[in-house]
């Protein structure tokens, strides 16, 4: 219930209130009475007057309400469904939300959505669903009034408007009835109705001008007003072309689609492009429709585009129009930038530079080189194909030549660019500075010469370079005496010679010179020829510089290193480069590895690395090797002799016992004459004996009788052996001539041996009786019998021979060898033993001492203690 | 659904075969059809309350195959008309902004009239059979846009259902039936008279 407060209409008289109901009439069914109330005083209710909602029996369809409400982001609103008659209700969705509904009456059910979001393109659905079907629904569509703004008019044709506005926010109404409705100045806005563009159009100008946005949300006003001569926006120039091109300039014309612009005055912007020519141009004039094109450049392609706008009151450049390609036509090329190089004194180089596409005013077809010198007249022209940018030079006779060069394109010949061969200096008749890059570049100045009347020319070449080398140089007027050589003109780790000439109508003269590196880096080589050289305990080390193309900076010096296992010991820091060797001293003896490196400002190289094992001086090893071990066994026989010698009764004992004399029965005390032992002069046996046994040779060898005559000490006994002759053996053959043909040995002189009736023994050692072996003879005292250690047959027969001597012959004292072999080689091998000459005792007993022992008396006489 | 294996089960070949190809192909395209509309206007997937569209006469067994070709046909023949005026309402009442609703939609136009053109060529001569449109846009966009959104719906459920009835009858026709379409081969067989003569 509700107490409102109502006039009456004062024309009908009558009293009207209006109720805006929150949830749609049509839900259900709605009743009101009213009465009325003055003060304290209340009338009776009028009857009940009921509204049918959509629910009652009669209709008994599905519905919802409303239906196709327009309504803004945000706002709340309900929804109700009637269901129809004997169907279930199962749930009202909202979009894809499922809602809470409320059952109004049997068959209405309601929800609330609040704040709701913008629509889809096709509203947002809210859908009644039973438990199978889907019943009945409704499209509700929420969104913005229109955002419109920024009204724009202008003219294009001087005389009608067209007005244009931003969009602004999207109203999110996409619906035909919902969707934002223009009038401009009270016209619809045809253009902008159709959502075709933010524009609309009068035939007329007018003053001013309001666009009016309209939807169901809200209404929005634009305006907007100028004079027309302010807003003039040109169309594009039409038909534009190129009347006439030539090298440097072109002339443009083109038409207007609008009358009414001939008459404007107007002012034009022109903007050409092309390859680094990009520029653009203004023009001005009434009713533009030609220019001329200053300045262009040959041969080249030019696109030209081309737009207007009102002078007088510019409101904004008018449409662009379409692109138009000029290409200017040819011109001659300009004069070559020419420079000579002299690489000795009779031959250098004439240098020229590529012309730029700037310059070159066409494709050039050639190049154009003539030489004349003071000798010849006249000069000699050479043609060259356009990649070649370098011609030889060779002086005659030593004068200058001067050489003309130009450029050919289909244009023409290029103006010829003169140089004088400057005179050749070699870098080692000039005193040159140390050059030093700032940031890669070198910084150069020198006195201004007043013979460089043309200026000077700054060329720098690798140092060291011959044949081709990429001589570059720089002209610099004549006012100028300084020059930055960038380092993009440099490569890192090159020597350049940098030399400044003064040019002029003659020859260029050399003004300074100077040698550097834009950016100094490490040698990359090491030092060439490192050798070690041992001087006693000192090692000298020397080497030689790398090449310079190697060097990649000035060598500051070089630094010695002695390498150990895991690391390099600094020995020696050489500061001045012209030093290139180094004494390592006190080094003892041991391997050592050193290792040389140069360095620059930028650092060391990788080094070189030598080896060297110190060795023993040769007069050291003579000392140490020879003569100290000499002296100590010089010193050991001393002690042993001064020993032997105390002790020489002991010696004697030991090594040459008493030999206790014969016993045999009868008087042998005096014997009947003296025997006699003396060897023949004619039997002579050489026994050799080898210091180190060897059974495949043998030692006693017959020897020539001439050769012993010849008293030679090295006599050769035998052509099959080697051994020298150590013992000498006279033995007195006992056996008649007979046995000597049984010595078949080669020797000649065998045959004469076997009559020989003396023997001469050397005692190689002190037998004792007891070693005897065997026996000499039958009959007879034999004090020794030395064996031949040798084949069985041999000493068989030996022993037959001796039995049948003895028979033969009187007494003979000893029988140590017999020479009966009848086979060569069993006689050399009994010969060989040396056991087979040695006798531990005397033949001769001690009474008979004083007869002479030629080859064995300085010993007796030591070991007797005689002196 | 045997009817809609591959090639049916009489194996049918040429312009049946290819008809009957088409017609399942487009089926698909509508079954894909309604359910892009669906997801786009968040539908639930029940059907909406109401018989189908279109009415044709019952298709009973007594009816021989060409016969219910043709009055499958007919209601193919509305079901086009049908869709072409929702593709204009909708056009006109909501954003023609592209998408693949409106793509797919473009598609089964196209197909629908394919599918018409070829199965006319297996038409007997003579036999004339029509369909009926129970309930016309103008009546149910009265009811507002969600009106015009289900009486959409309704097109395109008519669509799913009367292709799938063509696409099976066409897919049960026996082999013989296709061995030359009559109509095609009768005018074939005039129109080269004609050029004889």
């Amino acid at each position: 219930m509700e107490t409102v407060a109502v006039k009456t209409d004062p024309v009908t008289g009558l009293h009207s209130w209006t109720w805006h109901s929150p949830l749609p009439l049509e839900c259900t069914s709605h009743s009101a009475h009213i009465r009325a109330r003055n003060q304290q005083s209340v009338s009776q209710w009028s009857p009940l007057q009921t509204i049918p909602g959509w629910d009652i029996p009669e209709k008994s369809e599905s519905n919802m309400f409303p239906q196709d409400k327009v309504v803004p982001v945000g706002s709340n609103m309900t929804f109700c469904c009637i269901v129809k008659e004997k169907e279930d209700f199962k749930e009202i969705m909202y979009g894809r939300q499922e809602m809470s509904a409320t059952r109004l009456s049997r068959r209405t059910y309601a929800i609330t959505a609040t704040n709701q979001p913008v629509s889809g393109n096709t509203g947002t659905n809210v859908i009644c669903c039973s438990q199978r079907l889907t019943l009945t629904g409704a499209v509700v569509f929420v969104g913005y009034p229109p955002g419109d703004e920024g009204l724009v008019c202008e003219t294009r044709d001087l005389a009608s408007a067209e007005c244009s506005w931003k969009k602004g926010r999207d109203t999110g109404l996409r619906m035909r009835r919902s969707r934002t409705k223009y009038t401009l100045n009270g016209r619809d806005c045809l253009e902008a109705n159709e959502r075709k563009r933010w524009w609309c159009s009068s035939k007329a100008w007018e003053q001013s001008w309001t666009l009016v946005a309209r939807n169901p949300l809200g209404t929005v006003h634009l305006m907007d007003s100028a004079q027309l001569t302010d807003r003039v926006h040109l169309l594009a120039p039409v038909n534009v072309t190129a009347v006439e091109v030539k090298a440097w300039s072109a002339t443009l014309q083109w038409s207007w689609s609008v009358a009414a612009y001939k008459k404007l005055e107007m002012v034009c912007q022109l903007q050409l492009f092309a390859h680094e020519l990009n520029s653009t141009r203004n023009y001005s004039g009434p009713g533009l429709s030609s220019v001329v094109l200053e300045s262009l450049w040959p041969d080249v392609d030019y696109t030209v585009t081309l737009y207007c706008g009102s002078k007088h009151g510019f409101w904004k450049w008018g449409d662009k129009s379409a692109p138009y390609r000029i290409h200017t036509k040819m011109d001659r090329p300009d004069a070559l930038d020419v420079w000579m190089w002299m690489d000795s004194s009779n031959t250098g180089c004439v240098f020229w530079k590529p012309l730029s596409v700037r310059k070159s005013h066409g494709a050039l077809v050639g190049y154009e080189v003539s030489q004349s010198s003071a000798e010849e007249d006249g000069w000699t022209p050479v043609s060259l194909p356009p990649g070649n940018f370098s011609y030889p030079i060779i002086l005659n006779n030593g004068s200058d030549i001067t050489v003309a060069v130009a450029a050919r394109n289909p244009a023409g010949l290029s103006q010829p660019s003169t140089v004088t061969t400057p005179a050749y200096r070699a870098d080692s008749q000039l005193s040159m500075s140390e050059l030093l890059s700032t940031n890669g570049s070198f910084v150069l100045s020198w006195q201004p010469n007043a013979n460089a009347s043309s200026g000077y020319a700054v060329e720098w070449v690798p140092t060291g370079c011959s044949g081709l080398c990429p001589v570059d140089w720089k002209k610099v007027p004549e006012s100028d005496s300084s020059f930055t050589l960038n380092s993009d003109s440099l490569v890192a780790g090159v020597r350049y010679t940098v030399s400044v000439y003064a040019l002029s109508t003659g020859a260029p003269t050399l003004l300074q010179r100077w040698q550097g590196y834009s950016q100094e880096m490490t040698p990359s080589q090491s030092v060439r020829e490192l050798l070690p050289n041992q001087s006693g305990s000192d090692v000298l080390l020397s080497w030689k510089a790398t090449a310079m193309e190697n060097q990649r900076g000035f060598i500051r010096g070089y630094t010695i290193y002695l390498a150990n296992a895991a690391h390099l010991e600094l020995i020696a820091n050489i500061s001045d480069p012209e030093v290139q060797s180094y004494r390592v001293k006190g080094l003892s003896l041991s391997s050592y590895k050193f290792v040389v490196k140069a360095y620059t400002s930028a650092g060391e190289d990788a080094g070189a690395t030598v080896a060297i094992k110190m060795e023993m001086d040769t007069a050291d090893m003579l000392f140490v090797g020879i003569l100290v071990p000499l002296g100590i066994m010089f010193c050991c026989l001393i002690l042993i002799s001064i020993c032997c010698y105390k002790k020489r009764e002991w010696v004697k004992k030991a090594f040459y016992p008493e030999i206790p004399g014969p016993k045999v029965p009868g008087d042998w005390s005096s014997p009947q004459g003296p025997l006699d032992v003396k060897p023949s002069p004619h039997s002579l046996v050489h026994i050799v004996e080898s210091p180190e046994w060897d059974f495949t040779k043998e030692g006693l060898f017959p020897v020539p009788e001439e050769e012993e005559e010849s008293e030679n000490d090295n006599i050769e006994v035998d052509a099959d052996s080697d051994e020298p002759a150590l013992l000498r053996y006279y033995n007195q053959v006992v056996g008649d001539g007979s046995h000597g043909n049984q010595v078949s040995d080669s020797s000649g002189s065998s045959n004469t041996s076997v009559d020989s009736t003396q023997t001469e023994i050397t005692y190689a050692g002190i037998q004792s009786p007891t070693s005897s072996q065997g026996a000499c003879g039958g009959g007879g005292y034999r004090p020794q019998m030395q064996s031949v250690i040798g084949p069985a047959e041999p000493q068989i027969e030996f022993e037959a021979d001796f039995q049948d001597d003895g028979l033969h012959a009187g007494y003979k004292p000893q029988c140590s060898w017999q020479l009966d072999s009848p086979e060569a080689e069993n006689f050399s091998g009994s010969l060989g033993s040396p056991t087979s000459v040695t006798s531990s005792q005397f033949l001769i007993p001690e009474s008979s001492e004083e007869k002479p022992q030629p080859s064995n008396t300085w010993f007796h006489n030591f070991l007797s203690g005689k002196s | 659904m045997a009817g809609r294996s591959a090639n049916g089960r009489h194996g049918l070949r040429g312009h049946a075969g290819r008809t009957a190809a088409l017609a399942r192909l487009l089926h698909k395209d509508c079954i894909q059809l309604l359910e892009l509309y669906r997801n786009s206007e968040s539908l639930p997937s029940s059907p909406v309350d109401g018989d189908y569209l279109v009415s044709i006469p019952p298709l009973v067994p007594q009816l021989s195959d060409e016969e219910k070709i043709s009055i499958l046909h007919a209601a193919l023949k509305e079901c086009l008309r049908l869709l072409e005026d929702v593709i204009t309402r909708e056009d006109a009442e909501f954003s023609d902004e592209d998408s693949e609703y409106k793509r797919k939609r473009k598609t089964v136009r196209d197909r629908l009239g394919h599918l018409l053109a070829s199965t006319e060529q297996l038409l007997v001569d003579g036999q004339k059979f029509e369909a009926k449109v129970k309930e016309e846009l103008d009546g149910q966009a009265a009811s507002g846009s969600f009106g015009l959104k289900m009486w959409i719906v309704r097109v395109l459920q008519d669509l799913v259902h009367w292709t799938g009835q063509t696409s099976d009858t066409l897919h049960s026709m026996p082999a013989e039936m296709e061995k030359a379409p009559k109509t095609m081969s009768r005018r074939t067989r005039r129109g080269a008279g004609k050029i004889r003569k």
